[in-house]
């Protein structure tokens, strides 16, 4: 048996703010190479933008079956069951479950009556703070607190409930290599909550997003079932509030560990939207993409056979020259581009809409409200969280003069 | 240039209706995309090209020079 090298990866506990650096010459040579993954399997590595952009875009010769983080998953195996969870399936059976989501989280119009929800939820997080011990967790109190009061919102799950979010999120991305079967017993919770809460939406309908799903899917072919349903919106909550908080923390230390950043945005606030996107291009997807060719095929003239799982290495693809000349370089002001932080295809973020919305009010929150913020450790020394596929900063310990009036 | 969608393919990420809404929209059902104006006017056209660009699902498609010939 050849052993390959491993697919790199930042230091364990390390904040991957840059794609490690033997990226540079992988995506120059447009190479695709062959690794072994933290899951024990290998796989084929793109890091080019070019080749990321293809397979992602590709949904008939690459299939999301496997997961897209199982290659960082040792406990989970990429061939168990989809089980209707929708980031794992492909083409009509996809887009079926996929087409519910658009009319309740990205339609502009729909967008434009949740953004006072979003700018609410920020405001009162900023009330928050006024008189809290220092230093605080900005993470905890913060980033996580504004994209799990949004998504709890939007789903109608009430505060004392949200913790079981937190609790399966944990067990979910548990990095010590949980045997998938044990993974049962760990969702049950949340499980049980969704069914209720699924049962008690269709008895008695309301305004949130289950009730939403539910009345719109009404009349189709095939209508949710109440598993899809559970599922549906369990995924959502889980990537909800970890993946857009775990990137507005890592945003937030990326303004704040240089202080010329911060003063920027804090004085012209006008730059959060730039600098939210910004942030998802530089930190977005920091363990690449995972798929599996459905079919013998090629990718940059690399012969890659059915079944293999390919690896795309999205941050890298971001800092592809072919993208943007001086790709290396943070700049909130930067103009919008194609760049692939939310994913890209069928598959791409079905939340992109809904966290530029959080990530923009909660970059601007900050820097109007409370522009004296400072990091109270350095960079160095803040932890990367170990149970989480989103590889966010473990804290973002901050202290304040004080914080202004809304 | 001329626009071409395939509303087979949308997700309805709203990335075209929010970066050019003169020229894309969604359906107000459906959320998939919805062309306003398939042979848009030619200041519009780099806005277009970089909305399709960004567009994640591949639904939209320009044919056709920068000249707006099929107007």
């Amino acid at each position: 048996m050849t052993t390959h090298p491993p697919l790199p990866q930042a230091p364990e506990r390390q904040l991957p703010f840059d794609p490690p650096p033997e990226y540079a010459a992988l995506r120059a040579s447009g190479e695709v190479v062959r690794v072994s993954t933290p899951a024990g399997f290998d796989a084929w590595l793109v890091s080019d933008y070019a080749g990321v952009r293809e397979v992602l875009g590709d949904g008939r010769r690459f299939s999301a079956r496997p997961g897209s983080t199982a290659h960082v998953m040792p406990g989970f195996d990429p061939e168990s069951p989809v089980d209707d969870l929708f980031t794992r399936m492909d083409g009509p059976e996809h887009i079926r479950i996929r087409r519910n989501f658009a009319p309740q989280l990205s339609h502009p119009r729909r967008l434009a009556e949740l953004t006072p929800l979003v700018q609410e939820t920020v405001d009162d997080a900023l009330d928050g703070l006024k008189g809290a011990a220092q230093p605080h967790d900005l993470h905890v109190n913060y980033s996580r607190l504004i994209s799990t009061t949004v998504i709890a919102e939007l789903i109608g799950v009430p505060q004392e409930s949200r913790h079981l979010f937190y609790d399966t999120a944990k067990a979910l991305f548990d990095p010590t290599g949980k045997a998938t079967e044990e993974l049962g017993p760990a969702l049950l919770p949340l499980y049980v909550y969704m069914q209720e809460l699924v049962a008690a939406r269709r008895a008695e309908p309301g305004d949130d997003v289950v009730s939403r799903l539910i009345a719109f899917n009404a009349q189709a072919e095939r209508p949710l079932s109440d598993h899809e349903l559970i599922m549906m919106n369990g995924a959502l909550f889980i990537f909800g509030f970890d993946v857009i908080s775990s990137r507005l923390s890592g945003g937030l230390l990326m303004l704040l560990s240089d202080r010329s950043r911060w003063e920027r945005l804090c004085a012209d606030p006008g730059l959060a939207p730039t600098a939210a996107e910004e942030v998802v291009r530089f930190l977005g997807s920091p363990t690449g993409l995972l798929r599996q060719a459905t079919e013998d095929t090629t990718v940059h003239g690399q012969p890659i056979a059915a079944g293999d799982y390919v690896v795309l290495a999205v941050q890298s693809a971001n800092r592809d020259t072919a993208l943007l000349p001086d790709g290396d370089v943070f700049d909130m002001a930067r103009k919008p581009g194609p760049h692939l932080g939310f994913g890209h295809g069928a598959h791409a973020c079905v939340a992109q809409q809904i966290a530029r919305v959080q990530l923009t009010a909660a970059l601007r929150g900050l820097a109007t409200r409370v522009p004296s913020l400072r990091l109270v450790k350095p960079l160095s020394e803040i932890e990367c969280r170990d149970d989480s596929t989103a590889r966010g900063p473990a804290e973002v310990p901050a202290a304040w003069d004080e914080v202004l009036p809304r | 240039m001329r626009i071409v969608a395939d509303t087979g393919r949308c997700i309805g990420a709203a990335v075209c209706a929010l970066a050019v809404p003169e020229i894309f929209d969604q359906d107000p059902v459906e959320a998939t995309v919805v062309v306003l104006d398939p042979a848009p006017p030619p200041e519009t056209h780099e806005a277009v090209r970089e909305a399709v660009e960004r567009c994640p699902s591949g639904a939209l498609r320009v044919d056709g020079s920068t000249v707006s010939a099929r107007t």
